[in-house]
């Protein structure tokens, strides 16, 4: 059954029109959701937060983004156990929002970077657990700046204590701590990784592992 | 008085007194500044403009644009492309992060105010030698730039070119280039001012002192004394230029607006009176309604602020509140500033005080034109001279990796990339009938230090060549010619046989130079650059899902070497060593017709399953290096035991490498391909020069 997908647009997201194009040809519904406006719950089935640089990375990536008035229905729309996926600038928005745990920060190069990454499943969540397999590995371009994952030793500890670590690098690209490339929340509805599903659809892309993400 | 302003805005007593002809009357103080930016270099194209007219050809999918921002091709099914490059040397050199950055933005600008949704980003850039006073910084400055702004407006930046001489330790070159993508469903928007009461628009960001005077500083040599210039260089804010993208798309799909146009250099004094001129129509423009970062600025600094992201519109009353709206929902001013009247002058207004009433067309039409002494083009620089060949291939020919620049680009963004910077050039796939775009850059300086017009010959060649071995029909062509001081004879001679080369080139490959831009001066304490007129041009293919690979795929496959010979040289090894080089020239080469062969190939070996599993054009440096380029994955080259070293690093022009498994057959299959290249002359060869291994590790 074809899912309705509600993709969010922030001033300054960028990879919108993109993640658009991957839902639709994917066969499922989607309707964009302006930062601005609050919106029903009861009519999406799935949100996702797209990439790119809302707010131009002022005062930090997703700080801004995070405190605006459509983040209320997605902290609605998670407290209902609904799943909600974030990518790059959206797992940045997330962590700010406070719906996942731990920070992303500066790259370890000081250096934005863009180039494809080997990943590694480390966890089958219930959500995507039906396409990922744990130990599966995937391969998916990252482009950012600020991607390094940060947590305390007890937020680690606690991750890991709670399988939340998703995703994680081969080859680490940005000194992210435990090579985390994605994690779930606690309740297990709340995904996130830095890497772009969205761009690896096609095998002429480089990649066709998006479609596990969808 | 008279000779201080004649220094302070640049022009020369002549100008000064064709300025006072053309008005009938002497200068008021508000109109120095525009002839002063209206009359430089950069925006006049005075000492370029009689020879630019050499590229007025023109075929059946590109219709003549003239005076608009961007050339455009028509791709058929609906589809169009707009793309230019631009330079941004002087700038870069005084503030590399901001100059690069707001080189880019200024380039997208030209793309969107046409109505095209930008969709890729190249770069063309020339740095000196490593250990020359500021060269790390300004070339981690550069990169830092075009990252910054490319990767935030979210265009992916997909292709580009760095090369490396001492003859740019002093002056870098810095070169954008933007391509848009438009869809059935999107207009066109020209500049043309049109229809009497119509509203004149200010859109985007506010304005600042930052940049003011920028087209005229753009426009001189350099002294020792860059830090003072500093406030001539704009600052860019790449968050505003994403904003501005999506509400100028927006209107523009709305059919609100009558004409646009961005605010580039000379600012608020170019767009405005390109929009009447082009139109010929004017307008009020009343100053004191211009939006600004400091409420303090002179009419003077306004006119002249080069303050980036904004635009100049024009629109119906009716329409201006609805334009309003979308503009404040990208969190954007829109204010009017004037109206268009019924006489022809541009009237400047601060507040209800009238500061001039002038016709556009004086200035923009009547700018001087200066036919610099140049000569004929001779082929100088091709000295005979042998060199002892090379026993043995040491660490200074590996080839340089540059990962560290192309990794911090975005190169994926938009979701349409199919091959960018490991490759020599980028495919992104357009969105209505999935056809692959090809996007390259080009221009080798090591070749135009030897010969302008091979050099530039070969600006246009090379990279279709390369188009072609991956199936990609070269469609048009820009350019962005970095030169000298134009006022020396050596460097307008250069020029000449340059701008003649390409167009020749061009209209050999069928292929219209559609847009472009000059970049003069380029020459500090009297040391000018190697002549570099960059190229940029698209391409198509019909599909990008089966392209062949340009690294090695697997180990254990021969690797071919297929030459046709134009031009051999020594050139990267002289350029590393000092010497003079051997430089030698077949004028018999047809090049065209070998690029039309190559293109023709690719559709050859999908239709008839040739077994080729890689195919990589050789650059400078030879077989040697673009072996080294192509090995992947750990998979590398093996030569031939037979070929010397020299050999290997011998430049022919042209020559590709292919990976097989099937040597006789695709031999064979080549010499029938090629066969009326073969039977004309010697130039044609096909060797097997080695083989794909596993690196041990």
């Amino acid at each position: 059954m074809s899912k309705k997908i509600g993709i969010v647009r922030f001033l300054g997201t960028n990879c919108d029109a993109d993640v658009m194009k991957w839902v639709l040809g994917s066969g499922q519904q989607a309707e964009y959701l302006w930062y601005q406006d609050q919106f029903n719950i009861e009519n999406f089935d799935q949100i996702i937060i797209p990439g790119g640089f809302s707010y131009g990375d002022y005062l930090r990536c997703g700080a801004m983004a995070a405190r605006s008035p459509v983040m209320k229905s997605v902290s609605e729309f998670s407290k209902k156990g609904k799943p909600i996926l974030g990518i790059c600038n959206g797992f940045q928005i997330l962590c700010e929002a406070g719906l996942l745990p731990g920070a992303l920060i500066k790259n370890e190069s000081l250096k934005f970077k863009d180039e494809w990454a080997e990943l590694i499943v480390a966890e089958e969540k219930s959500f995507f657990g039906k396409q990922m397999k744990k130990k599966q590995t995937l391969k998916l371009p990252i482009a950012h700046g600020d991607g390094r994952y940060y947590n305390t030793g007890d937020g680690l500890k606690k991750l890991q204590d709670q399988d939340q670590i998703w995703l994680k690098y081969q080859k680490n690209p940005n000194g992210s701590l435990l090579d985390i490339a994605g994690i779930t929340s606690e309740s297990g509805n709340v995904f996130a990784l830095m890497p772009h599903p969205e761009r690896a659809v096609f095998q002429w892309m480089g990649s066709s592992d998006g479609v596990y993400f969808l | 008085m008279m000779t201080e302003n004649l220094k302070k805005y640049r022009l020369t007593s002549e100008e000064y007194e064709l300025a006072k002809k053309s008005l009938g009357r002497e200068l008021k103080d508000i109109e120095w500044p525009l002839f002063s930016a209206l009359w430089s270099e950069h925006c006049s194209y005075k000492s370029s403009k009689n020879h630019l007219k050499k590229f007025s050809f023109r075929n059946s999918m590109t219709p003549d644009m003239d005076g608009e921002n961007a050339g455009i091709i028509d791709l058929g099914y609906g589809e169009k492309i707009a793309f230019k490059m631009e330079s941004h040397n002087h700038p870069s050199f005084i503030e590399p992060v901001q100059g690069a950055a707001t080189g880019v933005g200024g380039i997208l600008r030209d793309i969107f105010t046409m109505g095209a949704r930008p969709i890729a980003l190249a770069n063309y850039l020339c740095f000196g030698e490593k250990s020359a006073p500021r060269m790390n910084d300004l070339m981690s400055g550069v990169v830092r730039g075009i990252s910054m702004y490319g990767n935030c407006v979210g265009v992916p930046t997909v292709t580009g070119q760095t090369n490396f001489n001492s003859k740019y330790n002093q002056n870098i070159l810095v070169n954008a280039m933007a391509v848009g993508y438009f869809s059935e469903d999107m207009p066109l928007a020209l500049s043309k001012a049109k229809g009497l009461g119509n509203y004149v628009v200010y859109v985007g960001a506010k304005t600042g002192r930052d940049g003011v005077g920028g087209a005229s500083m753009a426009s001189a040599s350099f002294d020792n004394d860059t830090e003072s210039k500093k406030p001539n260089v704009q600052i860019g804010d790449p968050f505003f230029e994403k904003l501005l993208i999506e509400a100028c798309l927006e209107v523009l799909k709305l059919n609100l607006v009558v004409a646009m146009q961005d605010m580039g250099a000379a600012g608020l004094t170019s767009s405005s009176f390109e929009m009447s001129a082009n139109g010929e129509v004017g307008f009020t423009l009343d100053l004191k309604s211009v939006p600004l970062r400091d409420a303090t600025m002179t009419p003077e600094e306004i006119l002249l602020s080069e303050s980036q992201e904004r635009m100049l519109l024009v629109c119906e009353p009716k329409n201006y509140e609805k334009i309003k709206s979308v503009f404040s929902k990208w969190n954007l001013d829109a204010t009017i500033l004037g109206q268009i009247h019924n006489s022809k002058n541009i009237q400047l207004k601060w507040g209800d005080e009238i500061l001039t009433e002038i016709d556009p067309n004086v200035i923009v039409k009547n700018a001087p034109r200066y036919d610099r002494p140049f000569e004929k083009w001779v082929n100088e620089n091709k000295v005979e001279k042998n060199i002892e060949p090379l026993k043995k291939i040491n660490k200074k020919y590996q080839k340089e990796n540059l990962n560290w620049i192309y990794n911090q680009y975005d190169q994926r963004v938009c979701a349409r990339t199919a091959q960018a910077c490991e490759s020599p050039i980028a495919f992104v796939q357009l969105d209505q009938t999935k056809r692959g775009l090809a996007i390259a850059v080009g221009c080798r300086p090591e070749i135009m230090k030897m010969d302008a017009q091979i050099g530039a010959l070969d600006a246009v060649y090379y990279p279709a060549f390369q188009m072609a071995l991956q199936g990609a029909k070269i469609l048009a062509v820009t350019d962005c010619l970095n030169f000298g001081n134009p006022q020396k004879n050596k460097i307008m001679s250069e020029f000449v046989a340059s701008v003649e080369a390409i167009a020749k080139a061009s209209l050999e490959l069928n292929a219209p130079v559609i847009s472009g831009n000059v970049s003069f001066y380029n020459e500090t304490l009297t040391e000018n650059i190697i002549s570099t007129p960059a190229t940029g041009m698209v391409g198509i293919r019909d599909s990008v899902e089966d392209l062949i690979p340009t690294h090695f795929t697997s180990a254990y496959e021969s690797v071919l070497c297929v030459t046709y010979s134009w031009v051999q040289s020594y050139v990267y090894v002289t350029e590393k060593e000092n010497q003079v080089a051997q430089f030698n020239l077949d004028v018999s080469a047809n090049v065209p017709q070998f690029i039309e062969l190559c293109q023709l190939m690719d559709q050859k070996i999908k239709k008839q399953d040739v077994s080729i599993s890689a195919i990589r054009s050789c650059g400078l440096g030879g077989i040697e290096l673009t072996t080294q380029k192509m090995s992947k994955d750990l998979i590398i080259f093996e030569k031939a035991v037979e070929l010397n070293s020299d050999y290997l690093l011998k430049d022919q022009f042209y020559q590709f490498l292919l990976t097989t498994t099937d040597v006789v057959g695709v031999t064979d299959f080549l010499n029938e391909h090629f066969k009326n290249l073969k039977n004309k002359n010697q130039l044609f060869k096909i060797e097997v020069v080695g083989q794909t291994i596993e690196a041990k590790i």
